[in-house]
């Protein structure tokens, strides 16, 4: 078939795919330090990398699951609560410690080791978002591993129920104070975690010491519990963070974990200044930390 | 507007005195930072990304004053260190989106950047690899890469071809070359290598022990000498004899001679010295100083560990 | 497996040698191979280094490590043989007598003072004098000054010299150094290079790896070029370009008519192309040897006068780049 005379000549276009410079927006300290957030929390949990690093947190978070799930069942069955949402944190408080001491080696000890962290300082992010980015999500993937079971409990138990509305508003409220006082002992934890790893490039290291730090205090609680006075019986436990918690909780939302007396508001007052005193050394760390 | 202004800047550690009294002005271009280890290169470079503060003196990047708006300067310059600074575990091309991310771009367009950075430098289908598994050269990349991604201004790099076989090392001169000219950014090399610095770089400034020792356009310091180099691969004696017998002093330096330049003449009278010879006439090339004279005559200075 | 030659090996009877002796070692290695595995790092190589530096060369993982892992008899050869002065260098303490080996990582003790640590060295070569022996190792490299403070105060390049000294404290024929200007600058590169070359000048065998190119070229035209294990190329870099005829060599012409002696090289035989901008001209030249004979009378005849003349790639990175691309 002739071709058309009419028909036009053919045309071609190199297209300009060399450098292009940036005109947008350039979002300042805040959206970095959210993102290094969020980067933190998905790192936490292993998510974008490899297989490897998803194992531990996600069987923890089966571990956690599991519990609910079980608490759930049997409340389903019998009606009987076997774990409350207080109670649930220091039910499953041993495997979220060590998720602690896995978690956050990760998230500082790794960049630490690494020596990225002159990368992020030679940009407009300031070391003390950096730290404080990495507090929060290692806080917040704490936090999420108890708060995700809570709910489950929730939505079992608010099916559960008989009231109607009313109790399903009672539940709900039950569950804000679960979930808040997980947040309470997520944040003091991750506090002295994040400290402690910050100190070490090592993530073997930093692990052992987050277990130490832990743990060395647990025995002599232990044994003032058995042998001292009321009075050493009832202060002693501040010495270690996690029964320093549980008094906080015994004081804060009226349940009867252990004996604290009339030193309720210094179990406070000495949680907020732990945690007030772990930021203040993590922010001169990193301060101090060569670039 | 210069690119980087010092006025008798200082840093003083309790046992050295990293910078002392630097004054230079830096124009915009390829900018080729030269001395010894030790010799303060990387102090200046984290004073200007305001990661140390000095002791006394002014210093302005891109017209601001880094003790005060670090934050400003640090939003438009580059780093690429010198040491390894990769984490191991990330894909090359979320790691960068990362750092993209970092430096204030929304999601979108980070992905985008990273992706034309790492395009940029030279990165395919390896940059879906874990950084772990790269070589020296990719790694090196990576670190442009993520020193590019957000359009600065201004880059710093320390070492850029540390670590690097000839031919990554002609890659990366190459990339940096293009960086400079066509991409329209400034860059900083710190380099120890002065036949780098001398092929891509506009500018020098030479630091020793701490100040200044020399800040210049590298075409004034490579200008021309009034001496041609002749090298023919045979004959050398005969031509230099020839010469002499036509008035000109040929003086030996390994298989070259070289002769006074004196006039236009001088070509011819060698030219027809070759040919009436039947020499083969490998090199006829008027001589230039090069930067390494400035080195070659001082003594080796000792410094305190860093 | 090492196929050492019994009659070559010094009788255990034989004196030790006294230090301050020099007298060329040669090292030879004829057939060398080492792999691992499947993996061959080292394939079929032949060579002799005698006095003089020569340097060694090739891209990352080409066997260079390798090379003078065995010639400094950590590691045997897979197969072939590897001599030192006639010595196999593996598994024969003696050849240290002759050898110093300068590794690219080596920490030393930053609390010795340099001549502590030559000293010490001298000793373990169980050096009769070996404070003597480390006073002379310490002249040679120029650190007499600074002998006497300890070697984290040091630069790197005094490092590095103090390095070299203890290498170099019982007087060896045959020095080893494994990327020695690493991290050195210029001022520190230029001063262990004319030690360097002093030594080779004085006859002692010098064989050092290096990345970089330019370094190379000012040490010493010698190189031993490996590529993937096997052995590309030896000797004078400029000799080893010339043997590549069938690579055209390029020159760059600046003349006052660069148009016009195009025209006239386009008429030569010994010419296979020529590019014309605004810098001048660039030849290859199929026949080095014509084509260089060639040109002045051509600028003759034309009238043409000629204000350089380029050899443009036989640079040792040219040379080094065409041997690795080949």
């Amino acid at each position: 078939m002739p071709r058309s005379e009419a028909a036009s000549a053919p045309t071609g276009v190199i297209h300009d795919i060399g450098y292009q410079r940036y005109t947008g927006p350039r979002l300042g300290r805040g959206y970095a330090a959210r993102s290094l957030y969020v980067h933190s929390v998905r790192t936490a949990f292993g998510i974008g990398r490899s297989g490897k690093a998803k194992v531990f947190p996600w069987f923890v978070v089966g571990i956690a699951f599991a519990v609910a799930l079980i608490a759930v069942a049997i409340r389903s069955q019998s009606g009987t609560v076997i774990i409350s949402y207080l109670q649930f944190p220091d039910t499953v408080g041993v495997p979220v410690l060590l998720l602690l001491a896995i978690i956050a080696p990760e998230l500082v000890s790794r960049e630490l080791r690494a020596q990225v962290l002159p990368l992020y300082f030679s940009r407009p992010l300031r070391r003390t978002d950096y730290a404080l980015a990495k507090f929060s999500a290692l806080a917040t993937s704490v936090w999420l591993v108890f708060a995700g079971p809570q709910l489950l409990m929730f939505l079992g138990g608010a099916f559960s129920r008989t009231d109607g509305a009313s109790g399903v508003w009672d539940e709900f409220t039950d569950l804000l104070r679960g979930v808040s006082y997980a947040a309470m002992a997520s944040v003091i934890f991750s506090a002295i975690a994040i400290l402690v790893a910050s100190l070490s490039g090592r993530r073997a290291v930093a692990a052992a010491s987050i277990v130490a730090v832990f743990l060395v205090t647990a025995p002599v609680v232990g044994v003032m519990e058995a042998v001292g006075g009321e009075t050493a019986r009832q202060i002693v436990p501040v010495i270690n963070p996690v029964t320093l918690v549980e008094g906080v909780k015994t004081w804060l939302y009226g349940t009867h974990s252990i004996q604290i007396g009339d030193f309720g508001p210094a179990y406070l007052g000495i949680a907020c200044g732990l945690v007030a005193v772990c930021t203040a050394l993590l922010l001169a760390r990193y301060r101090k930390v060569a670039a | 507007m210069a690119l980087i202004e010092t006025r008798a800047l200082t840093k003083q550690y309790p046992r050295v005195r990293a910078l002392d009294t630097l004054t230079v002005d830096v124009e915009p271009g390829i900018v080729g930072l030269v001395g010894a280890n030790g010799a303060g290169k990387s102090t200046l470079i984290k004073i200007l990304l305001g990661l140390l503060q000095p002791t006394s003196g002014e210093v302005r990047v891109l017209g601001m004053d880094p003790t005060h708006r670090s934050e400003e300067i640090r939003a438009r310059v580059g780093y690429m260190p010198e040491h390894d600074c990769l984490p191991v575990d990330l894909v090359a091309a979320e790691f960068v989106t990362h750092m993209a991310r970092m430096s204030g771009l929304p999601s979108t367009a980070a992905r985008e950047r990273a992706s034309e950075a790492l395009r940029h430098v030279g990165l395919y289908e390896e940059r879906y690899r874990q950084i772990g598994g790269y070589s020296t050269g990719m790694k090196q990349r990576v670190k442009l890469a993520q020193a590019l991604v957000h359009d600065p201004d201004l880059l710093l790099l320390d070492e850029p071809t540390n670590g690097l076989d000839p031919a990554g090392r002609d890659a990366m001169l190459a990339l940096i070359h293009r960086i400079g000219t066509e991409f329209g950014i400034s860059v900083v090399v710190c380099s120890h290598l002065l036949g780098e610095v001398e092929r891509i770089c506009d500018h020098l400034v030479a630091i020793d022990g701490g100040r200044l020792l020399r800040s210049d356009r590298i075409s004034a310091m490579t200008v021309q000498r009034d001496i041609l180099a002749i090298e023919v691969d045979e004959g050398t004696e005969e031509l230099a004899a020839r010469l002499a017998a036509s008035g000109l002093s040929a003086q030996r330096d390994g298989r070259l001679l070289l002769v006074p330049l004196e006039s236009d003449q001088t070509y011819d009278t060698i030219i027809g010295a070759v040919a009436a010879l039947d020499l083969p006439l490998h090199r006829l090339d008027q001589r230039r100083h090069r930067v390494a004279e400035l080195f070659a005559n001082q003594p080796e200075v000792t410094h305190a560990a860093q | 497996m090492n196929t050492a030659q019994p009659h070559t090996l010094p009788a255990p009877s034989d004196p030790p040698q006294p230090a301050g002796r020099s007298g060329e070692r040669t090292v030879e290695l004829v057939n060398v191979s080492r792999w691992y595995g499947n993996v061959v790092a080292v394939n079929d190589v032949t060579m002799t280094l005698g006095a003089g530096v020569t340097g060694l060369l090739g891209p990352n993982g080409a066997g260079k490590t390798t090379l003078l892992h065995m010639m400094s008899g950590f590691l045997p050869p897979s197969q072939g043989t590897l001599t030192v002065g006639g010595a196999p260098a593996w598994r024969n303490p003696d050849v240290y007598r002759d050898l110093g080996l300068v590794s690219e990582r080596e920490s030393v003790h930053g609390f010795l003072t340099a001549r502590e640590f030559v000293t010490a060295s001298a000793k373990m070569h169980r050096l009769p004098q070996p404070e003597a022996a480390a006073r002379r190792a310490i002249e040679l490299v120029e650190m007499t000054e600074a002998q006497d403070r300890r070697i984290e105060t040091f630069s790197k390049g005094m490092r590095q010299r103090t390095r070299v000294a203890a290498a170099l404290v019982h007087d060896p024929a045959v020095l080893l150094l494994d990327e020695p200007f690493n991290g050195m600058d210029p001022r520190q590169r230029l001063h262990m290079m004319d030690l360097l070359h002093g030594m080779g000048d004085a006859g002692r065998t010098v064989l050092f790896s290096s990345h970089i190119l330019e370094e190379v070229e000012q040490v010493s035209g010698t190189v031993q070029v490996i590529v993937a294990g096997r052995l590309a190329a030896s000797g004078d870099y400029r000799t080893i370009r010339r043997l590549m005829t069938h690579r055209p060599h390029v020159f760059v012409i600046r003349s006052t008519d660069d148009r016009q002696l195009a025209v006239a090289l386009m008429n030569e035989e010994s010419v296979g192309g020529i590019d014309l901008d605004a810098t001048g001209l660039t030849v290859r030249a199929v026949d080095y040897g014509t084509f260089t004979r060639a040109l002045p009378r051509i600028a003759l005849r034309e009238g043409i006068r000629v204000r350089a003349l380029i050899p443009s790639d036989e640079s040792l990175e040219s040379v080094f780049s065409y041997l690795v691309s080949a």
